[in-house]
């Protein structure tokens, strides 16, 4: 066995080269509880980076100085440390981790061990994010994360996703968290122009690649990003290679989806029974054979002459289902790490694609990494991380066009999609555009060259002391593209073309030091120091054309005319210095302070920096004498913390009075852009974190309970001023909020054994309330309900209250809810919209938000079951107004509108059909439903191969699955998925729950596999 | 532990290294400029930067805001009947309650028409305040004249768009139709201060009455008619931009000898002939016949999508296509005789008026508005000759021609049949195929007490649903009150 494998043996006589003194060999087993061999495991030479991991049965070789001590450590397994003395061969026997509390956290700038931790940080491992069919990792971490929503909004590829960590802290500026890939702030916001609707850069990291995401919650834990944190943190930690064997693992999966939810709209028959009752009784229209006055003699004549509809059409279409087709996914990964003690390496790459299940949509990506670790000597490591990405999104339209293809639902099923004449070969005379066009006559098509990378060099002087340099980048070249050929609404009558260009690159350079210090039994303290500069630059150059020769020319090079073009550039800079020291006392009383200063381009010159300091204190329990042998309870920990962070998402240049150029024809003028104010700073928010830890039954039981107090100040608000002034506003920090919140997880053992059963458990509460707007109130404005008000929550839905429909003439009828004298609301009813008072209609913030679990092991086989769920959040549908308005225009309807109010006493909630009139389509609380869902999130079935059934073959491991993403949803939501947040409608932060033609996400069925060798 | 003095030179290397890097980053890596703004302390300090701005209000009268769009169709929805005259198909439900007489104080058209056009007034402001910078003296007079004609024009077309009509005289005189008079009448809140700061900005400011408003219009537009030279740019206010701008504001208020004689000199000296053709105006820019119009090309323009006169009027699938928005009803088609250009011709672009084949294929189509890049014609001669003949015939005179010269001028010009006699209803239907679809409707209707629409569903001409709500914005914010009758 021994020599078997010729890499940790170089490793280690490298090592034995480099070290002084003399050496002496160890060799040993790790198994686990049962008594198999663990392959993989960490052995380090306790104080150096001496070390190796154990072959395919455990069995490790390494050389140590005498009376060394092993550190044996491997993820799952709570690590050990083994004195060899004067041993020569070591037996070691891992505990598994139930409780995690040996798990190395990342946390800013550094590590630390769980138990020790003092903030409130969640972290998910890789497997929580591989072989899911998402574009992007956050869409796969959702129902995992206590006190973090994830909302992917739309079903739209490579769409961004809303994630909120412990609520909306923000009104105005970014509500996003900081992403930071190995230490190094990433673009994760929309750069691109081409569409109304976001991108998401981070679909640009390969979820295969990641090791851990961590998510700083409070202050204690992110205060160390300072005027960056306010909104989380996000840490994406990248894979590694280890000593050892050279791992190689190759992996695929193939699935077919299609939409979780279409909603039904009214057929042929239905759609001409209801329209030909709403002209009848359009007060605007005469009908009548007989008079020559009449606007048309029959039904027929005003369905021909309103809308071009042949009332005696033998069509019967299915509009709304031809926006959606079968979908397909597809991944393909293999990765190979490895290394020695001096030199470790993972080398990855992946191809995935998406066929989306909106028809036109797809979308594809190929990444490599390499990550590379050497160490120079004992004392000196450097490292390099690099990653290129290429992703090509083809996207369908902004919901708030014709061309989205989920707005065919609006078309009458009485005309045909097709038209064997046209040239298309599709009917070009619809009501609305045929959006069918855009498959074949245009493109829309984002792509992206991304690549991360750093080098990093650590200098370890002395034990203890840490110089460490990081220096990396975000490079994002964004191309897009789109091309509407002549037949299609916005390409006519010679073609349309857009090129747009853009350059975005993070540079940040990271130092700091640390200092790991033990002073005698009882004291443990580790400081850190350092600096940290990031400076982003941005290019882009766009240019919009048309008149092409044909379909076949689809560059602006081929355009007769250039419509639009243009080419510029912004920036930032953060300047930033850090400090954090955590101290450990008795190996149970724990305190930490931090504090950074910022300093950004973005600041006015009076307001330049900021200091953002926090501070925690833990106590654990478990550790003391009175309860250090207690039985049942085997951990428990108590930790508090406060802290100040900011949000400095406030524009690049908001506090300056600028003049920008604007166009006349063929010469230019300037005006104004705003008032500017030199006092705009960042917002502010205080964070109080009470949690609690706990583990019971040796870790059978394990969980965490957190209550927080979000308090942001400051807030950057748009204070309205008169139009009359020539600003209609100026924008200031003027604004406050709080949230409040309870999240916990838990974590159970229930079955352990042969069959084993795992249970998470996460809920997340959070209120958000507006505390101060100034006096004033945010509408969304348009159709949309969304405001914000003091005293509500961030979104809340206001306006006026539909009632229902009069029974005695089918007019629609809302809540007057005007204030009565005495104080009371009057909850008498009007047929006259503007009698009625604005009220109260809905929240589109859930009560609670959380996931669970369910992992049933036996033998080979792990099935998996995480459920999600949102419970109490409302849902305005803005498309209400066309879709389900009892016949108003000549939009199909929704099934429902067929119970219209038709006869006195009629009792209902549909008013009376009446072409034109507007009975009911004033925005108000009748398109508010119930966001309330539990959906099957993801299913997963997965069999290992028993190890001697694949010994004979040199294949180390294999594993085959099945997967069912979204696999069901439990839900009284009547459109058609209630994971849903348009981004159409200049998407302020502010705009929650709002449905307008949105596609629904995908059901996806997959199967796959993965090998190691 | 004790070797930490041994190891000092030890660190001196690293703590060097982190130092430098440290010192790399310092202060004035904060300062980051802007690459497409320029400050505005030194954006108007220099004669080249107020030209800058001036130019810059030209633009603003291109939003679709402002004459781009929505200063020319608002007033030919407000003055649609919806059966006789013109009808609202889209989408955009904002202008359908336009177009019904449905609008309320949250209506996006008043809030944003009001919103744009008064920023234009404010740079119009900052510009006149600039002008001390300006040395040249023909240059200064220049400038303070087309920043003045732009300020009257938009405090003009707000006016009659947000306040009821001004009329002292005639059958439809406010005291004939028994309304106050227009010094107790409101009219708008007029900003004459070049606003830099917040606290200028936030000031409140109650509506003058219509009174005033008038009166500071028209001091703007004599001031720029005494101060803009006789000759420009072509693309630029003159002196008789000007006279013809006031011709159109003493018609509406029923000064009808001034109007005479306004476009009676227009009509002698300005220059501008008329086009032979009544469709050449809308397919070519700056032809003859212009005395202004707001400049647009295929780049800059008020919008090609979900802006601009051509987006909504046009459908044309082999022209610049549009969204077919506003039809034309075939009654008014039916109103312009066999053969006039203006009326309705199977051939697109042969006349004035089409059968759409674009988007809601069938309907007829107003040719005027065929691309998002044509020009906008704002002042034309054609409407200094309706101008003449009206208040000759008013008047009684026929200061520079008669009346009906005037008018058979403008109908053979059409290649329409000419009269033999007119009367006043005649010259006033002849403005209304004059300039359909310009946005004179409602304010011709409204100035001679015409009411939209006939019968029961008649509006009458200072209906309050006639009269654009001040947006609701304002009001919440205790500004430009009071709020019309009605919102």
């Amino acid at each position: 066995m021994k020599n078997k494998y010729l890499l940790p043996l170089a490793g280690s006589l490298l090592v034995a080269s480099a070290a002084v003194g003399q050496t002496r060999a160890v060799s040993g087993r790790v198994t686990d509880a049962t008594g198999s061999g663990l392959p993989g495991v960490t052995v380090l030479e306790q104080g150096t980076s001496n070390g190796t991991s154990t072959n395919a049965d455990g069995s490790f070789t390494l050389n140590v100085q005498p009376g060394a001590t092993l550190v044996v450590s491997s993820i799952g397994f709570e690590t050990q440390n083994v004195a060899v003395g004067d041993r020569s061969s070591v037996a070691v026997t891992l505990k598994t981790n139930a409780t995690q509390l040996g798990e190395a956290i990342v946390v800013g700038y550094g590590t630390q061990v769980k138990r020790e931790l003092t903030g409130s940080v969640t972290q998910l491992g890789s497997k929580d994010v591989e072989n899911v069919p998402v574009v992007s990792f956050e869409q796969a971490i959702q129902g995992r994360t206590p006190g973090v929503q994830i909302n992917q909004g739309s079903g739209k590829l490579g769409a961004g996703v809303q994630i909120r960590v412990r609520g909306a802290s923000s009104i105005t500026a970014s509500n996003q968290p900081l992403y930071v890939i190995d230490g190094i702030p990433v673009t994760s916001q929309d750069v691109g122009s081409a569409s109304g609707e976001p991108l998401n850069p981070l679909a640009d990291l390969n979820p295969s690649d990641i090791e851990s995401i961590t998510i700083l919650k409070d202050a204690a834990s992110s205060a160390i990003y300072g005027s960056r944190a306010s909104n989380g943190v996000v840490l994406v930690t990248t894979k590694r290679g280890r000593s050892g064997d050279t791992r190689v693992t190759v992996g695929a999966y193939f699935g077919r989806q299609e939409a979780t939810k279409l909603r039904k709209f009214l057929n042929a028959d239905q759609y001409k029974e209801l329209f030909s009752e709403s002209i009848l009784n359009s007060p605007f229209l005469l009908i009548d054979p007989n008079d020559p006055d009449a606007d048309y003699a029959s039904v027929a004549d005003a369905f021909a002459g309103e809308a071009g509809l042949d009332l005696n059409s033998t069509e019967n279409t299915p509009w709304s289902e031809l926006a959606f087709r079968k979908g397909s996914v597809q991944q393909y990964d293999a990765s190979v790490s490895g290394g020695d003690a001096k030199t470790r390496f993972f080398l990855s790459g992946s191809y995935s694609d998406q066929q989306g299940i909106i028809i036109g949509n797809r979308y594809r990506r190929g990444s490599l990494r390499a990550n590379l670790d050497h160490s120079l000597s004992e004392k000196v490591r450097i490292g390099l991380n690099l990653s290129l990405t290429r992703s090509v999104n083809d996207r369908v339209a902004d919901d708030n066009a014709f061309s989205n293809p989920v707005q065919l639902n609006a078309l009458p099923p009485i005309q045909a999609a097709n038209d064997p004449t046209d040239p298309t070969g599709l009917n070009r005379n619809t009501l609305y555009y045929n959006a069918l066009l855009q498959v074949d006559n245009a493109e829309n098509r984002s792509g992206n060259y991304r690549s991360f990378g750093n080098v990093s060099l650590a200098y370890e002087p002395i034990k203890g002391l840490i110089f460490r340099t990081e220096n990396g980048y975000d490079f994002l070249n964004l191309n897009e593209r789109i091309y509407q050929g002549r037949f299609t609404e916005d390409g006519a009558p010679t073609g349309y073309g857009l090129q747009n260009q853009l350059q975005g690159i993070n540079y940040t350079t990271n130092n700091t030091v640390t200092w790991l210090k033990t002073l005698g039994e009882e004291h443990t303290l580790e400081a850190l120091g350092g600096f940290s500069f990031q400076r982003y630059d941005q290019q882009n150059n766009s240019s919009e054309g048309r008149g092409f020769p044909n379909d076949q020319f689809k560059r602006i090079a081929s355009a007769a005319r250039i419509t639009a073009a243009s080419s510029g550039g912004t920036g930032y800079t953060f300047l930033s210095y850090l400090s954090r020291v955590n101290y450990t006392f008795r190996n149970r009383y724990l305190a930490s302070v931090s504090a950074r200063l910022d300093g950004s381009s973005r600041f006015s010159p009076d307001n330049q920096y900021g200091v953002f300091p926090a501070a925690s204190v833990g106590w654990i329990v478990s550790e003391e004498g009175f309860l250090k042998d207690n039985n049942v309870l085997s951990f428990l920990k108590f930790r508090g913390s406060y802290g100040l962070t900011g949000n400095s998402e406030i524009g690049n240049f908001s506090s300056r009075r600028l003049y920008s150029a604007i166009p006349y024809a063929d010469v230019a003028g300037i005006q104004p852009t705003g008032l500017g104010n030199p006092d705009l700073t960042w917002e502010t928010t205080k964070q109080a974190d009470i949690g609690v830890e706990f583990g019971f039954l040796n870790g059978r039981i394990a969980g965490e309970v957190d209550v927080y107090e979000k308090i942001t100040n400051d807030l950057l608000l748009d204070l309205q001023l008169p139009y009359t002034g020539g600003y209609p506003i100026v924008t200031r920090n003027i604004g406050d909020l709080r949230n409040r919140g309870i999240e916990f997880s838990l974590n159970t053992r229930n079955l352990d054994g042969d069959f084993k059963w795992l249970t998470n458990f996460n809920l997340s509460i959070n209120r958000n309330k507006i505390t101060n707007l100034n006096g004033q109130e945010i509408i969304a404005g348009g159709r949309n309900l969304g405001r914000v008000r003091e005293g509500e929550p961030i979104g809340v839905f206001w306006g006026v209250e539909y009632a229902g429909v009069d029974p005695a003439n089918g007019d629609a009828l809302y809540y007057l809810n005007t204030t009565n004298p005495d104080g009371s609301i009057n909850r008498g009813t009007t047929n006259d919209y503007s009698a009625a008072a604005e009220a109260k209609l809905g929240d589109p913030n859930p009560d609670f938000t959380g996931g669970l679990t369910n992992t049933f092991t036996f033998k080979g086989f792990e099935l998996s079951i995480l459920n999600q769920f949102v419970k109490g959040n409302d849902i305005y549908n803005i498309g209400g107004v066309f879709q389900s308005v009892n016949g108003d225009y000549f939009d199909n309807q929704t099934l429902d509108q067929l119970e219209r109010w038709q006869n006195p006493g009629d009792i209902t909630d549909v008013p009376q059909a009446r072409l034109y009139e507007g009975n009911g389509t004033a925005p108000s609380s009748r398109w508010i439903s119930d966001g309330s869902f539990f959906r099957f999130k993801n299913v997963t079935l997965g069999y290992t191969l028993p190890n001697n059934l694949l010994k004979p073959t040199g294949i180390r491991s294999a594993r085959v699955y099945v997967t069912a993403q979204n696999l069901f949803t439990i839900t009284n939501y009547d459109g058609y998925d209630p994971e849903v947040n348009t981004t159409s409608f200049g998407r302020p932060s502010y705009l929650l729950g709002h449905d307008f033609y949105t596609p629904p996400l995908a059901k996806t069925w997959l199967i796959g596999f993965n090998l190691g060798f | 532990m004790k070797t930490i003095p041994v190891s000092f030179r030890r660190l001196v290397a690293p703590a060097a290294f982190l130092l430098t890097l440290g010192l790399m980053g310092c202060d004035k890596q904060l300062d980051i400029e802007p690459q497409q703004s320029v400050d505005a302390a030194t954006a108007l300090s220099t004669p080249e930067g107020v030209q800058s701005a001036l130019t810059g209000a030209y633009a603003r009268l291109d939003l679709p805001q402002s004459y781009g769009t929505n200063l020319l169709l608002l007033a030919d929805l407000l003055g649609t009947d919806n059966t006789t005259y013109i009808g609202w198909q889209g989408t955009f439900i904002s202008y359908r309650e336009v177009a019904r007489k449905q609008m309320t104080d949250v209506n996006t058209e008043a809030d944003r028409t009001w919103n744009q056009n008064f920023q234009t007034i404010n740079l119009t402001n900052l510009v006149l305040d600039a002008l001390p910078v300006v040395t040249d003296d023909d240059e200064k007079s220049r400038i303070e004249g087309e920043a003045r004609m732009i300020r009257g024009m938009v405090y003009f077309e707000l006016a009659r768009l947000y306040a009821q009509p001004y009329r002292t005289t005639g059958a439809f005189s406010n005291a004939a139709v028994g309304v106050p008079a227009p010094s107790s009448t409101p009219g708008l809140p007029i900003n004459l201060s070049a606003n830099k700061t917040e606290a200028d900005a936030a000031r409140r400011i109650a509506r003058s009455s219509l009174e005033e408003t008038y009166t500071q219009i028209l001091a703007d537009l004599t001031a720029a008619e005494n101060l803009l030279p006789a000759s420009n740019d072509r693309t630029r206010f003159d002196q008789y931009d000007a006279k013809a701008f006031l011709a159109r504001v003493y018609l509406q208020r029923g000064e009808y000898a001034k109007a005479r004689d306004l476009a009676n000199e227009v009509i002698n000296d300005s220059g501008a002939s008329l086009n032979a053709s009544s469709v050449s105006t809308f397919t070519n820019k700056n032809s003859s016949e212009v005395l202004f119009e707001i400049q647009q090309n295929d780049q800059n323009n008020a919008g090609n999508s979900n802006d601009g006169l051509a987006t909504f009027y046009s459908s044309n699938a082999a022209g610049f296509g549009g969204r077919g928005d506003v039809r034309i009803f075939a009654s008014f088609a039916n109103l312009y005789g066999a053969g006039d250009q203006r009326g309705f011709n199977p051939q697109i672009g042969a006349s004035l008026i089409y059968e759409g084949d674009g988007r809601r294929a069938g309907a007829l189509r107003s040719f005027k508005w065929n691309n998002a890049g044509q020009n906008i014609s704002i002042l034309r001669l054609a409407e200094m000759y309706l101008i003449r003949a009206e208040t000759n015939q008013r008047l009684g005179t026929s200061v520079g021609a008669t009346p009906l010269d005037d008018v058979n001028l403008i109908r053979s010009r059409a290649q329409a049949a000419t009269l033999g006699s007119v009367t006043l209803a005649d010259i006033l239907q002849e403005r209304d195929l004059e300039f359909a679809f310009e946005g004179f409707r409602i304010h011709d209707y409204k100035r001679t007490g015409r009411s939209i629409g006939t019968g029961a569903t008649g509006i009458a001409a200072n209906a309050p649903e006639l009269v654009m709500p001040i947006p609701k914005y304002e009001i919440n914010l205790g500004n430009a009150l009071p709020q019309n009758e009605g919102y």
